[in-house]
């Protein structure tokens, strides 16, 4: 842990104007990324889990600027993605990519495997269109995807396979960061695995560093080195994988771990079922905005919004009553 | 007691790539009050089979082509349609995996759970909506008197999804299908809905059919697992047996592509190549082009389910040689 952080995220926001009523005569605020901080390091997997409509996925658009900021910082390098102008923007942005969950929907159907991948280097105008050719050929064996099938269009190939050359496009241009959105939650169990393998082998190789979203618990517990918790677009809890796993600080990572199935017949069927559903971020509820699902809350829950704190080290927690579980197993009721 | 009996099921479409046997021949049969889980990845066929006992297969492109489902003694397959309607929502009842799509939207939700009383058990629309009220509050919905009035749009996931079962469980049916009924939904609205499906078994005394690729929902809820590859059976026990020693090297491939709890970054044993195309089986075993078990006689010969111990099948040449 020295040095600067390859990815500082400082209080990030995005807000979305929501029009209602007649012909739009009201808008309402919806506050998608309400103020989240974090880092990634060269080389780690920063997991990234919650449920629907948390904003995970704004949240990792947010940090590429493929939606624009409503505040907060987004330093890559030390430098601020804000204050780059429109080339060294385009500079900075090579070394961040993005692996999108539909495999279906996120390759362009008329274009050719190759071509798709190869198509960041002819926007970047990098190389001649046959040394591009080649360089796209490379990127699709190394990912498993046979060369000669780069003249091949996306409906031609399995889920999977969509899959694998959407990371190729991703790593076309060497980044040094990749947000991963949901990258195998499409798949097949089977098909799962390969691919959580094929990134893992990347990393190592590459040195690269991901930002891992999804909402399956067990898929990020097995990638990443930390994990965060969102809940209502801002993140209630942080820590070491294996920490937060065996220790959730947070009443809401305890639930969420409790609801996982276990694919264990002869574990005691004992969970914890969090009662009610996520609150519209349209309209949060005033303090700690997890209060109305909590066991524990009691008055100042209520009213008062509990900030990310740090009980232990390495452990960042938004509950003024973490401390209550210190040291309590994740698993029962 | 045998509630449902499928014996040797064959169910087909005729597509533009040519004859697709989505259903190969399976038998299954579930018990009265027993929770079934037939699991399988995409193409695997089990959507089909949950289709073809309710006779839902849309004709063309699809027929069902061969074998016999026996549901409480009656032979559903060469039932006219007429009866087979009296079955269908009364006896047996289903629930898919998108609630948002299988339900009406210019309907309300009170009408629409009552919408099987008033067919199966001609009582008056006042009757129907209080007997949509007590449902709704019977699976979990707040407030059911004004939800009653409420049009799909105006529900949550989890809520349409607690509607639909409410609506699947009006007539009290015998057996009830459920097609991954949680998928859909977020991992603590899932607890609910498994622990709700649960409740609701045991109080009724019926039987669940449910079709899931999710081992962790096989293994909180399932009595006896039927595991399908390629429009096959390969593999069926009681859940327990089946966990603790698979005897079919697709089931143990499946276990090991699972991210285990607390290993942290380890390698996943993932099994090689592609999910078939239902349009392009393998011959012999269809599981032998990524099976690491697989011998010269898996290419030609297809492997029969057979008993390895009391109550557990595998359709494997090499089934007492796989281990976990």
């Amino acid at each position: 842990m020295s040095g600067e952080p390859l990815l500082s995220v400082r209080g990030l926001k995005k807000h979305f104007l929501v029009r209602r009523g007649f012909l739009g005569a009201s808008s309402a605020r919806l506050r998608a990324v309400d103020g989240v901080s974090l880092s990634v390091r060269e080389g780690e997997t920063l997991g990234l889990v919650g449920e629907s409509g948390c904003g995970k996925t704004t949240l990792g658009r947010a940090i590429l600027r493929l939606l624009p900021p409503t505040a907060g910082t987004v330093r890559f390098r030390g430098r601020d993605l804000s204050e780059l102008s429109g080339s060294e923007l385009r500079a900075v942005r090579r070394r961040m990519q993005i692996v999108f969950q539909d495999p279906y929907g996120s390759l362009d159907p008329r274009m050719t495997a190759g071509s798709i991948v190869a198509e960041g280097l002819a926007i970047h105008r990098i190389g001649s269109r046959s040394e591009r050719r080649a360089r796209a050929d490379a990127l699709l064996e190394r990912v498993g995807i046979p060369a000669s099938h780069a003249g091949r269009h996306p409906h031609e190939f399995s889920g999977g396979q969509r899959q694998r050359i959407g990371i190729a496009r991703a790593l076309a241009l060497d980044p040094e960061f990749i947000v991963c959105d949901e990258p195998v939650s499409a798949l097949d169990v089977s098909i799962q695995a390969q691919i959580l393998n094929l990134l893992a082998d990347l990393q190592s190789e590459r040195r690269l560093a991901y930002l891992f979203i999804s909402h399956d618990l067990r898929v990020v517990e097995h990638v990443s080195e930390r994990v965060a918790v969102m809940y209502l677009g801002r993140i209630v809890e942080e820590a070491g994988s294996k920490d937060l796993y065996d220790r959730p600080g947070h009443p809401y990572t305890r639930a969420l771990l409790a609801a996982v199935p276990i694919p264990d017949p002869e574990r005691k069927r004992v969970r914890i079922i969090l009662p009610g559903e996520i609150p519209s971020p349209m309209n949060p509820p005033p303090g700690c905005p997890f209060h109305p699902r909590c066991s524990i809350a009691r008055d100042r829950c209520r009213t008062e919004v509990p900030i990310l704190r740090a009980p232990s080290p390495g452990r960042r927690v938004s509950c003024f009553f973490a401390e209550d579980y210190e040291g309590a197993p994740a698993a029962e009721g | 007691m045998t509630l449902l009996s499928i014996r040797d099921l064959r169910t087909q479409f005729m597509t533009e790539g040519g004859l697709v046997r989505a259903v190969d021949g399976i038998s299954l049969s579930v018990g009265a009050g027993e929770t079934v889980a037939v699991v399988g990845e995409s193409g695997c066929g089990k959507s089909v089979t949950a289709l073809s006992i309710l006779r839902l297969i849309a004709s063309p492109p699809g027929r069902i082509a061969g074998g016999t489902i026996e549901f409480e003694g009656l032979d559903l397959l060469s039932m006219p349609e007429k009866a087979m309607r009296r079955i269908r929502g009364k006896k047996i009842a289903m629930v898919f995996q998108e609630p948002q799509t299988s339900l009406h939207p210019v309907f309300t939700v009170g009408f629409q759970v009552a919408e099987p009383l008033l067919l199966h058990e001609k009582i008056s629309r006042r009757a129907g909506r209080a007997r949509a009220i007590e449902l709704l509050r019977r699976v979990g919905i707040a407030d059911p008197e004004s939800r009653v009035d409420d049009y799909p749009h105006q529900l949550s996931g989890g809520m349409k999804q607690r509607a639909m079962i409410a609506m699947a469980l009006a007539c009290k049916p015998s057996l009830l299908i459920a097609d991954e009924p949680t998928t859909a939904l977020d991992v603590t609205v899932q607890s609910q809905i498994l622990a709700l499906l649960k409740d609701l078994q045991r109080d009724l005394g019926m039987s669940v059919l449910l079709i899931t690729h999710d081992l962790g929902i096989v293994a909180e809820v399932a009595d006896r697992v039927a595991v399908m590859y390629a429009g096959r059976i390969v593999e069926t026990a009681d859940v327990r047996a089946l966990f603790a020693s698979p005897r079919h090297p697709y089931t143990v491939g499946l276990f090991d592509s699972l991210p285990r709890v607390g290993e942290i970054r380890a390698r996943l044993r993932a099994i090689p190549g592609q999910v078939p195309d239902p349009a392009a089986f393998p011959e012999g075993c269809r599981f032998h082009p990524r099976c690491p078990l697989a011998i010269d006689r898996c290419r030609s010969e297809v492997p029969l389910l057979r008993e390895i111990s009391p109550g557990h099948a595998s359709a494997c040449h090499r089934a007492e040689e796989v281990k976990r």
